[in-house]
This record gives C-alpha cells, sequence and structure tokens, in this order.
C-alpha cells in the first residue's frame, strides 16, 4: 500500500503550539478554579475532563488521571444528576476502566440523562475494547457524514483502520486534516500523529519515512507533543540516527512519561553511553510501576510492550498484555499478547491470534 | 454567558473566542472615546493571544431611519477599524516570556505594542492609544437562565484576554457627519487554502451582548437547532439577506418566550417584531454627543423602539449591569428591573486608562482524600475535634474560645506557628470548615474537612481554596498538599486502607 503526500504543502495555518500548550494550562487551571468555587457550575466539571484529557494527550501530563479521579470523586458529592455519572464515566473511561464506564452509564439512563451524550460515550467505549464494530463504523460514518467536522472524521479514520482497511482511513484523515477550518493546532496534530500511526505501525508494510513526516508535522504543529516525539524517536534510532532521536527525546523529559526515558535509554545503548543508559531505564520502570500502581488499565499495554522489550521482564510482559486483553480484546491488542507470548515461549502462544479473538479464546 | 463560549467552534481555540464589547466616554477624559474588546473566556493567569488570529474592532455610522415598530437602524458603507495581530512569544533578557503585538489603526497608521504593559502604547500625535492583556472579567452573571431563578456571579474571579482602544473622539471618528456609531468585534483568521471547503471569514464576532447565548439560542426554547456557528459566519454590518429570515425568526420565537418569563405578557407581537428586527441588525450603539453611563447601555435601541427620542449615547461602559438591562427588556419592557443575583464583577472598572480591573490571582484549590477501612463516626471522632493534635507534623495545639469562632494556635514541629478559625462544624455529617488567620503566605485561605461513609468503610476529604500573591501559589500549593498527605497518610495504619 503507497500513499500520496504533497509534501510542499504546508497544510492549515494554526495559532503557534507553545501559545497554545500555555492557553491549554491556562483553561484548564481558570476550569478548575471555578470548579472550586462552586462544582455544579454549568460545564465546568465537562470541561475540565476535556482540558484534561488533551493535557494528557498532547502533553503527556501523566497526573490527569489522578486529577480526573478528584474530580469525579468531588463532583460526585456536589450533584446528585446524571452530570455526574456522565462525568465519572467519561473518567472511567479516560483510565480505560471500561467497565465501570459502562455500569456509570446504565446509571445515568436510569436517571434521564441526554440519550446523545450516552450513545456518544458508549460509542467511544464500543470503539476502544473493539467490539460491534461494524456498528460503530455505521454510526461513526453517520456523524462524520453530518458534520463533516475533523473531531468526528478522526474516529472514523481510527475505527477503519482498527478493521485494517486502511487505505480509506489514510483518506479519512486527509479529508480531516485537509477540512479543519479553525486555528487550534491541537486537533491539526492529533490527524497527523494518527497518519504517522498508520504508516508507521498498523499497515501490513509500514513506510517508516512516510509515519516520519506525518510525526514532523505533528510536532510542528505541537512542539510538546510527547508521543509524536517518542514515535519520530523511535523511526529515527530504528534508521540509525541516534543523535537525532536524542534531539527529539530530551526536550520531552519534564513529561515525566516513562516511555520517554525507555526509549532514550535505547538510543544511549546504541550509542555506547551505557551507564546513562541504565539510569534512563531504572527511571523507565520505576515510572511505569509506579503508573500501574495507580492506573493499571490505562497503562498495561504501554508497560507490556516496556516490559517484553527493554524492560526485560517477559512474564510480566504477558501478564500485562492480557491485562489489557481482557479488558479490550481488540485486534491489537491480541496481537501484542501473541507476540509476548511467543517472546516468553508461552505453551500454545503459536497459534493465530484473530482465531483466538474469533474463538473469545484468551492468548 | 456574554458571549463566553458561544459556538461549538469558538471552543477549539479559546484566545479566538470573543466574549464582550465595550463603546464608552473615557472617565479619563470626555473628548475620549474608549473601545474594547475581550476574548478568552476564564483565562488562567498566563493566557495569550493567538500569534494568527487578527482581532479587529470596526465602527460605522449609523442613521435612525424607522421609529416605533417600524424602528430600524441603517450602518454606512464605510467604517472605522482597529486591528490587533500578536506575535509568537519571545524571552527576554531573563528569559521571561513576552509577547508582541502590532495595531493598524484606521487610515493604515500601526502601532506596536507589549502585551501587559498597562501603560499601553501611544501614537506619535497622541490621538490613539492602545493596550492588550489580561484583566478581570468585567462581565457578570448571576442568574440560572433557563429557570430566571437568581444565583452568585458565575463569573467571580475570573479574567479574561482584553484589548483596549482609546482615542480623541472628534480626530479619529470625524463627528461632523453624525454623532451616532455601531461596533462590532470580531476574531478573523488566516484565509486559508482548503480543498473541501471554502474558508471561513472568522472565527467569532460580536455586536450586543447576548446575541448568540440567549437570543438566538435561548436556553429555554427546547429541541432548537443551534444557529451559533452559522451566526458567527455571516458577515457583521451585512447578515446574509438569505438567513435573515431564519434568524428573524429565531429571534422572534425566543424573545416571545423571554416575555413570558414572568408569565406575563409585556410585548404586543407588533412591538415584538420591531424588537426582533432592532436585534437582527446586530452592533453596539454608541452616540458620541450624549452621556454614556453605567445605565445607558440599550437606551437608544429601546427609545426608539418605544417612539421616543433617545436621551442617552447608549453605549456599554466596564461596569454596565448589561445582563440585567436585557433580561428586563426583554421579560417585562422595562416594567419592573430584574436584579440578579450580583449587584458587580468581582473588580469595578478603573476610572483611568486602561479601564479594565488588573486581573486576579488565580483560586488555588488543594483537594487530598483517603480511603479508610473504618467506620465514619470512628475516623471522626479522631480528626474532628478542632483542637485535636493528631497531624504528625503538629507539636502542639492550644485552642482559645469555644464553638464556632474558637481559634486553634498549631506549633508545627519544625517550630512554625498557624493559627486557624472554626466557621463551621457539623458532627452529625462529619464535616468542619476554617479559615486561615496567619502562619500561610495565602488569604482567603478556607479549608474543610469531611468524612463520609464509603462501602464499609469510609472517606476522608481535605480540601482548601487560597489566593496567594503573584509569585509563591505554587509554593504555597506544594506546602500545604504535603501538610494534607501527611495527615491523611497518618490516618492508614490507624485505622487500616480500605480494600
Amino acid at each position: 500500500m503507497t500513499a500520496f503526500v504533497e509534501h510542499d504543502n504546508p497544510g492549515p495555518f494554526a495559532t503557534d503550539g507553545e501559545i497554545a500548550a500555555i492557553n491549554l494550562e491556562s483553561a484548564r487551571c481558570g476550569a478548575w478554579a471555578r470548579f472550586a468555587q462552586d462544582p455544579r457550575l454549568p460545564g465546568v466539571a465537562e470541561e475540565i475532563v476535556a482540558n484534561e484529557r488533551l493535557a494528557s494527550q498532547f502533553l503527556g501530563d501523566l497526573d490527569v488521571l489522578d486529577r480526573l479521579d478528584t474530580l469525579a470523586l468531588q463532583f460526585e458529592r456536589a450533584d446528585g444528576s446524571s452530570r455526574a455519572l456522565l462525568v465519572q464515566a467519561e473518567v472511567a473511561s479516560t483510565a480505560h476502566r471500561f467497565d465501570d464506564a459502562r455500569v456509570y452509564l446504565a446509571r445515568a439512563v436510569r436517571m434521564g440523562a441526554p440519550r446523545e451524550a450516552i450513545e456518544r460515550q458508549v460509542l467511544t467505549i464500543d470503539q476502544a475494547c473493539g467490539v460491534e464494530l461494524d456498528a460503530v463504523l455505521a454510526a461513526r460514518h453517520g456523524f462524520a457524514t453530518a458534520s463533516g467536522r475533523l473531531e468526528d472524521l478522526v474516529p472514523l479514520g481510527a475505527v477503519l483502520a482498527d478493521l485494517e482497511r486502511f487505505a480509506e482511513a489514510d483518506a479519512v484523515y486527509r479529508q480531516a486534516f485537509s477540512s479543519y477550518d479553525d486555528v487550534s493546532p491541537f486537533p491539526l496534530a492529533w490527524v497527523c500523529f494518527q497518519l504517522g500511526l498508520l504508516w508507521g505501525e498498523l499497515v501490513p508494510i509500514p513506510d517508516p519515512s512516510l509515519a516520519a513526516f506525518w510525526y514532523r508535522r505533528a510536532i510542528a504543529y505541537l512542539p510538546g507533543y510527547v508521543k509524536a516525539r517518542v514515535h519520530l524517536a523511535e523511526i529515527c534510532a530504528s534508521e540509525g540516527r541516534t543523535g537525532d532521536a536524542e534531539a527529539l527525546l530530551l526536550p520531552a523529559l519534564s513529561s515525566r512519561d516513562p516511555e520517554v526515558r525507555w526509549r532514550l535509554a535505547d538510543v544511549l545503548v546504541a550509542q555506547g553511553r551505557l551507564e546513562e543508559a541504565e539510569r534512563q531505564l531504572d527511571a523507565a520502570r520505576s515510572g511505569f510501576d509506579q503508573l500501574l500502581e495507580g492506573h493499571l488499565l490505562a497503562f498495561a499495554d504501554h508497560a507490556a510492550e516496556f516490559y517484553a522489550g527493554s524492560g526485560n521482564d517477559c512474564r510480566r510482559a504477558l501478564e500485562l498484555a492480557r491485562t489489557n486483553v481482557a479488558n479490550r480484546p481488540t485486534r491489537r491488542a491480541l496481537k501484542q499478547a501473541h507476540a509476548i507470548a511467543v517472546i516468553a515461549d508461552e505453551p500454545g502462544a503459536a497459534s493465530d491470534p484473530h482465531e483466538a479473538l474469533s474463538a473469545g479464546a484468551s492468548v | 454567558m456574554s458571549d463566553h463560549v458561544d459556538g461549538p467552534r469558538s471552543i477549539g481555540d479559546p484566545s479566538a473566542d470573543i466574549t464582550d464589547l465595550f463603546a464608552f466616554t473615557s472617565p479619563d477624559n470626555p473628548t475620549r472615546t474608549v473601545l474594547a474588546v475581550d476574548v478568552f473566556p476564564s483565562a488562567g493567569e498566563d493566557a495569550i493571544f493567538s500569534n494568527i488570529i487578527k482581532y479587529s474592532i470596526a465602527v460605522r455610522r449609523v442613521t435612525v431611519v424607522g421609529v416605533g415598530n417600524s424602528a430600524k437602524f441603517q450602518p454606512a458603507d464605510d467604517e472605522f477599524r482597529f486591528s490587533f495581530r500578536f506575535d509568537v512569544l519571545k524571552r527576554d533578557a531573563a528569559g521571561k516570556a513576552i509577547q508582541l503585538g502590532l495595531c493598524t489603526l484606521p487610515g493604515g497608521r500601526e502601532l506596536s505594542l507589549t502585551v501587559g504593559d498597562e501603560k499601553g502604547a501611544s501614537t506619535p500625535e497622541g490621538d490613539v492609544r492602545v493596550f492588550a492583556g489580561l484583566r478581570s472579567d468585567p462581565f457578570y452573571l448571576a442568574w440560572d437562565v433557563a429557570e430566571l431563578t437568581k444565583l452568585p456571579n458565575l463569573l467571580q474571579h475570573t479574567n479574561v484576554l482584553c484589548i483596549v482602544v482609546e482615542f480623541d473622539t472628534r480626530r479619529v471618528l470625524d463627528t461632523t457627519k453624525g454623532s451616532l456609531f455601531g461596533a462590532i468585534a470580531e476574531t478573523v483568521p488566516p484565509q486559508q487554502r482548503s480543498l473541501i471547503a471554502p474558508p471561513i471569514a472568522r472565527i467569532d464576532w460580536i455586536g450586543r451582548p447576548e446575541q448568540t447565548n440567549i437570543r438566538l439560542n435561548n436556553p429555554a426554547l427546547s429541541a432548537i437547532q443551534d444557529l451559533r456557528d452559522l451566526w458567527n459566519q455571516q458577515t457583521p454590518f451585512a447578515v446574509s439577506k438569505e438567513l435573515q429570515s431564519l434568524f428573524l425568526q429565531r429571534l422572534k420565537d425566543s424573545l416571545a418566550n423571554w416575555d413570558m418569563h414572568d408569565g406575563k405578557a409585556d410585548w404586543t407581537p407588533e412591538a415584538l417584531a420591531a424588537n426582533a428586527n432592532v436585534f437582527l441588525d446586530d452592533f453596539l450603539l454608541f452616540d458620541v454627543a450624549k452621556p454614556i453611563n453605567d445605565e445607558s447601555h440599550l437606551e437608544i435601541e429601546k427609545s426608539t423602539i418605544n417612539g421616543l427620542p433617545y436621551q442617552t449615547g447608549g453605549g456599554r461602559t466596564v461596569d454596565a449591569n448589561s445582563i440585567d438591562i436585557l433580561l428586563t427588556w426583554l421579560v417585562n419592557r422595562d416594567r419592573e428591573f430584574l436584579q440578579g443575583g450580583a449587584t458587580g464583577a468581582t473588580k469595578p472598572g478603573m476610572k483611568s486608562f486602561p479601564y479594565f480591573a488588573t486581573p486576579n490571582t488565580e483560586l488555588q484549590t488543594v483537594a487530598e482524600s483517603v480511603e479508610l477501612a473504618a467506620t465514619p463516626d470512628d475516623v471522626w471522632s479522631l480528626i474532628g475535634q478542632f483542637g485535636g493534635a493528631w497531624h504528625p507534623l503538629t507539636a502542639r495545639v492550644n485552642l482559645t474560645g469555644a464553638g464556632i469562632g474558637q481559634l486553634r494556635t498549631i506549633q508545627t514541629v519544625d517550630g512554625q506557628k498557624i493559627v486557624e478559625r472554626l466557621e463551621a462544624i457539623d458532627d452529625a455529617k462529619r464535616f468542619l470548615r476554617y479559615t486561615n488567620i496567619a502562619g500561610m503566605a495565602a488569604s482567603q485561605y478556607s479549608g474543610t474537612l469531611e468524612v463520609k461513609p464509603k462501602g464499609s468503610g469510609c472517606v476522608v476529604d481535605w480540601r482548601a481554596q487560597f489566593l496567594t500573591s503573584d509569585k509563591t501559589d505554587r509554593a504555597v500549593k506544594v506546602i500545604v498538599t504535603t501538610l494534607f498527605k501527611a495527615g491523611l497518610e497518618s490516618l492508614k495504619p490507624r485505622f487500616g486502607v480500605a480494600k
């Protein structure tokens, strides 16, 4: 599969990424201050969830899940309406506690929460868990056709990618990118990242240079985009450009995302700087352990990848991968668990993960 | 809210989201007029302007071409436009981020400015002075608008990004040709190439307050299409002829609904239609030859619809109670003033440039909790004692007085002294509230401690809110967080951790 890219097209203009990041933090703090005055203020709890998710997704802020837990707890005490349940569901879903989220949504339904709000959340959960994907696709098509907006097109692209309809996913992502008519860099960086992921990791034969092109664009929109830096650094390192990889990772260290330290450790090993690498690896291990202690389901897949690789603990990796599969049996989760089972020399690991998926078996 | 978050699109970049527009005579110099636009609802203390948005205030001469039920204000084609652009951040010698801007004045003159500089920037001739930066939000809304029940100010302690233009009225507006004007403000993105759809002309615009959130998108009207983004794409002073009937019908429906909020019909259908027509032409009217004061907002429109010559300069001052003036007009046609739950914004405006009050220090919040494997009453019996010394960082506690109002003086293990006052306590609900009197580098410090049942155990929730001076908020937050965590952690071995 190949793709056409207009390398000379700068893409839509957007507010400078540094300004946008400062303003996100500003809006986030402003919303919390208003919540502190009165948790029931219209729309404020929901605004906090939205801002915190952006901070997590784009800035690698690892304290987001703890803050959201606090929000859910305080909001539940302050507001006895279905609003609190919807917020609790969003918070649970953000932490990949999908079963909890479904319970909150079921209670919200009984309390008469708006149907559209419920359906949107259920759709997100189904997509994240890889269940009812045909129905998810139909619904995503409906939303995207009705609005034509980036925020509806990107999830459509994602479900197409989940269904391994990569060419269609690519087309939808490009449509989202081209049709964007606002000025926030976050949505544009998001589409670029999704395209990088598509071409770097999801297609059967990855195209690292195309993936790098999109990751670079994501970083151009948002220099503080931690995940894009990590993924681009991986590509650079795999091509032997360890200096470039290091330059990408160093500014992201302040995010405290252990994946940054893990990838940096790999780069340092490749450069023969073994003592520094060991320190970074220890920090990464400690970081993952801390995250797993608080939010196991949210970080199980990334931690599994770490322990299967430089973390050097295949048993733990397999345990985490299985936890992830049990929580959300997506094709990617199953593939990951299968691959780790093979590394761990687990009996029966050679079976096709897709067969296991269709049979509903654990890997 | 006035125009705060007035459409799904404007949620994208808060610095492009217009909240309010003002037009008034300078309280400092009656020969000068002030125009101002606010953006970024509930901006935090570090908020800055987008580097790709053009922020504009445009003014057109207006003529009254109809009165009574034919009331109509006709804007001229020519306009006076003040446009602001801002740069990406630069660092000064100390490494501090600064943002520079450029204002293009009517006629093309340019004026450079630095964001946040209270002195602003002036033309060499002194006829125009501009400011841009963070200020206390002058807007206040103290209603549940859908139910029309009073609330405290929903925007208390919030800030906005503010752009102010002050100018010599006669020199800039040429008042020999007339003194009545209409103003709008808009945020304009770059006209970028799109393969899919035509570029959007603007992110947001505003004329009179509440065109979008109260009139077009009346929260009391159920199951209506959200017209706010469509409205924001209209050209100010020239709403699309094809869409005028759609917007007009929505305005009529909305105003009819507002009229009946108190159960009384104060508007005839003809007068209501005239009101809708006037609001459809959405610009902030002001007359520089007449007095503009805190009560004059909308007076030009109201008198003209009532078939009378207007007496004031209308406009909108920093302290104008715009929401209550509007609601009174819509609900009972000025029969009885509807006063919301607040009589002013967090801070009043200033009498001198830049007229908008300094930003509010951000209210800091610390919240920590712990879940314990003990009954709420058991835990409360320990920590619910206002004079108790259960906290591991406490060396000694002395109580002064009794009951509500009593003081506790805490001597910490490192020799610090903290004085706190008991404001409320409810042993049945296992809740207490206290304020700090001394010992914390913070003001308006209010703390709550609460124990609630959870499962077979309980959860202890400890919270504090406070204001700090500019430089110390993070440091104080760390101190309070450490204090709370240490205290709550100490409860775990005593009572056990909930499973």
